[in-house]
């Protein structure tokens, strides 16, 4: 039951947890405030906004590549047996994931400066966790073949690699005009981490060959680490070896009570001319420091083995010796399972945006570009055009290296009431992502829904991607 | 203001989702079994050592060896094979009996083997257990020890010119293990 319990919880923070984490609806969506967290140099002219409380942002992505859940557990009538034999096993490779990101405005909320108003100042606090599994490609064909016939393969212990973390974010941002071609943003961060798990620079390998003296010999090479971070106190509480409540433990920690952590987002939008806009923005550039209820492993070592060997007559000195414990001991002695608590730094998932935006067409409002800056008569104008196009770049750093998704989006403005913002995106999840993202300004409410891979949504059993987001956000522009 | 309205419902209409039939029972029927392979036992001895020997059994050890009776491994093994290999360089006809023994001490089964002296092909065999034509699982799964027993069926004398004349005995198993 506790195993169970354990199990779930774990679970549950997979499932909340990673992916490319591209947001490529929501980037430069200037209408909406939650753009702010991706570019905190975007053009806004909100006077100020507050996001409802848990709701001004709730975004869930999870992506697999290589696999869906339909090429497994489709009806289809094939052995499930032959469909993971050619379509994971030998249809998937080591740069092939699973993972999910989930990210919850606690609050959020922003005001320009009465005294300064180039500057906007935005504010708040979210719950974010993701989490990354790499396809263990060799792991997996030792796990469904084993080790037999197979003399001299290296199965490659590299190829497991994952990384999860939760995590809630403190952050303070300023977004300043310099003049009416460029904006400005930075924002401050505070992480105070809830869990981590990381098992990302694995190294060695396992290799059956013709044994020196016996048949066969087993040689395992590993530099195998896992490091954790907040989940020993948790699994002691369900496991019942600790007094406590899993939510109080999770409640602490999320206030400061376990890892902390610093970072930053820089952002700028320029305009090239009347019509062109270059944006650009990197986020989370910034670190944790794991300090509190730490329990790490290690496999590390090498060791070969051709079984018992009994060699007359140095045998004849012990012959009461337990060969076979000897050599268990040995293995471990070679490559002993340890535990440590020893403080680690993990550095956060580091993304870039990028875009290149060309506006046209006439305001519905009637309102003409001006070229002036936001303490112009006309604050709402610079993002007045009724269309925009353009293409936008992002960036993010895993653990095998960086990912990169290219994206062409199309700006339409309905009146003063809707505003849509349609995406194609090319990544490694696929080649077929559109996305639609819809704001609506009802008065002072501001709604939105963003979602992306729609083609896939005819069987999202079949997608290898897919996000959403939602938010719900009072805001008031110029003097309202 | 109609045109809103469509565009809105086809937002909506946009974001409706659909799932096809999916069987996740099946998962139930995935089967994991890899076939692993190591060596067992491996057994050396020059031919002075059995010269030396008092009598006609001059090795008989037995082994603590809990690979077999390991809980998961017993309890998952489906069929195997052991592989046994004999290679005698020494001038003597020797008889090497391999047991594999319960915890009792009791004797699960037994494989003898004659081999002539050098010159003299490696004598190899395999012994099937778990399959239609192979022996009963229940003596690789109740196996805690092996005992290995050696004689001398030749003289005490003789010596083999064959370079670094002995016997050697090598064994691996290879099993299919059911992990799911």
């Amino acid at each position: 039951m506790i195993k169970s319990k354990l199990s779930l919880c774990i679970a549950l923070f997979g499932i909340t947890t990673l992916c490319s984490q591209n947001k490529e609806l929501l980037y430069d969506f200037t209408e909406i405030p939650q753009a702010l967290l991706l570019n905190p140099g975007m053009e806004s002219s909100f006077s100020w906004y507050a996001g409802m409380p848990l709701l001004s942002g709730i975004y869930g992505q999870a992506g697999t590549s290589g696999i869906t859940v339909n090429d497994l557990f489709a009806n289809d009538g094939l052995d499930i047996n032959d469909k993971v034999r050619t379509r994971a096993l030998n249809g998937m490779t080591q740069r092939d994931e699973f993972g999910e990101t989930i990210q919850i405005d606690l609050f959020n909320g922003g005001f320009r400066s009465i005294k300064k108003p180039q500057d906007f100042y935005s504010f708040g606090v979210y719950f974010e966790a993701n989490t990354i599994l790499y396809w263990p490609k060799d792991l997996a064909y030792l796990a469904f073949d084993g080790n037999a016939d197979q003399l001299g393969r290296r199965f490659d212990l590299g190829h497991l690699k994952t990384k999860g973390e939760g995590l809630t974010v403190f952050h303070f941002g300023i977004n300043r005009q310099i003049d009416p071609k460029l904006t400005v943003g930075v924002r401050a961060k505070i992480y105070s981490g809830i869990f981590d798990f990381n098992s990302s620079r694995n190294d060695g390998y396992f290799t059956t060959t013709a044994g020196q003296n016996n048949i066969l010999a087993n040689t395992m090479v590993a530099d195998l680490a896992l490091r954790t971070s907040g989940l020993e106190e948790i699994r002691s509480i369900l496991s019942d070896e600790a007094s406590g409540s899993v939510a109080n433990v999770i409640t602490k920690r999320a206030l400061f009570g376990g890892d902390l952590g610093l970072g930053v987002d820089l952002g700028f939008t320029y305009q090239l001319n009347a019509q062109t806009i270059l944006t650009g923005s990197l986020l989370d550039v910034g670190f944790v420091y794991h300090s509190g209820d730490i329990l790490n492993y290690t496999l590390q070592g090498r060791a070969t083995i051709e079984g018992v060997e009994v060699i007359l007559p140095d045998a004849f000195s012990d012959p009461n010796a337990d060969l076979w414990q000897e050599l268990v001991d040995e293995v471990e002695a070679f490559i002993p399972f340890e535990e440590n608590s020893d403080s680690y730094i993990t550095f956060r998932p580091t993304q870039m945006y990028g875009s290149l935006r060309y506006n046209w067409g006439v305001p519905d409002t009637g309102i003409q570009d001006c070229d002036c800056d936001i303490n112009g008569q006309l604050k709402t104008s610079r993002f007045q055009y009724r269309n925009g196009v353009g293409g936008q770049i992002h960036i993010i750093n895993r653990p095998r290296g960086p990912q990169a998704a290219l994206t062409a989006f199309y700006l339409r403005r309905l009146g003063s009431i809707f505003s849509l913002k349609t995406t194609y995106t090319v990544d490694k999840f696929s080649f077929s992502n559109v996305g639609l993202g819809v704001n609506i300004q009802a008065g002072p409410v501001n709604f939105y829904a963003t979602a992306n891979n729609l083609l896939s949504y005819s069987n999202l059993a079949d997608s290898n991607y897919a996000s959403f987001q939602i938010g719900l956000n009072i805001l008031s522009w110029g003097n309202n | 203001m109609k045109k809103i309205y469509t565009l809105f419902f086809a937002i909506i209409i946009g974001f409706y989702s659909c799932v096809e039939d999916q069987n996740f029972d099946q998962f139930d029927d995935l089967d994991i079994i890899p076939t692993i392979e190591a060596s067992l036992l491996y057994v050396e001895s020059p031919e002075q050592i059995i010269n030396d020997a008092v009598g006609a059994v001059w090795y008989i050890n037995t082994f603590n060896f809990d690979a077999f009776n390991e809980a998961f491994f017993a309890d998952n093994v489906i069929d195997g094979v052991i592989t046994y290999e004999l290679e005698n360089t020494t001038s003597k006809e020797l008889e090497i009996i391999f047991e594999f023994l319960d915890d009792s001490g009791a004797v699960l089964d037994t494989e003898m083997f004659l081999i002539d002296p050098a010159p003299t092909a490696v004598l190899m065999r395999e012994i099937a257990y778990g399959n239609a034509t192979g022996r009963s699982l229940d003596i690789i799964r109740n196996t805690s020890a092996i005992r290995v027993s050696a004689s001398n069926l030749g003289d005490n004398t003789s010596v083999s010119n064959l370079p670094n004349p002995m016997i050697n005995f090598r064994s691996s198993a290879k099993f299919r293990v059911r992990l799911k």
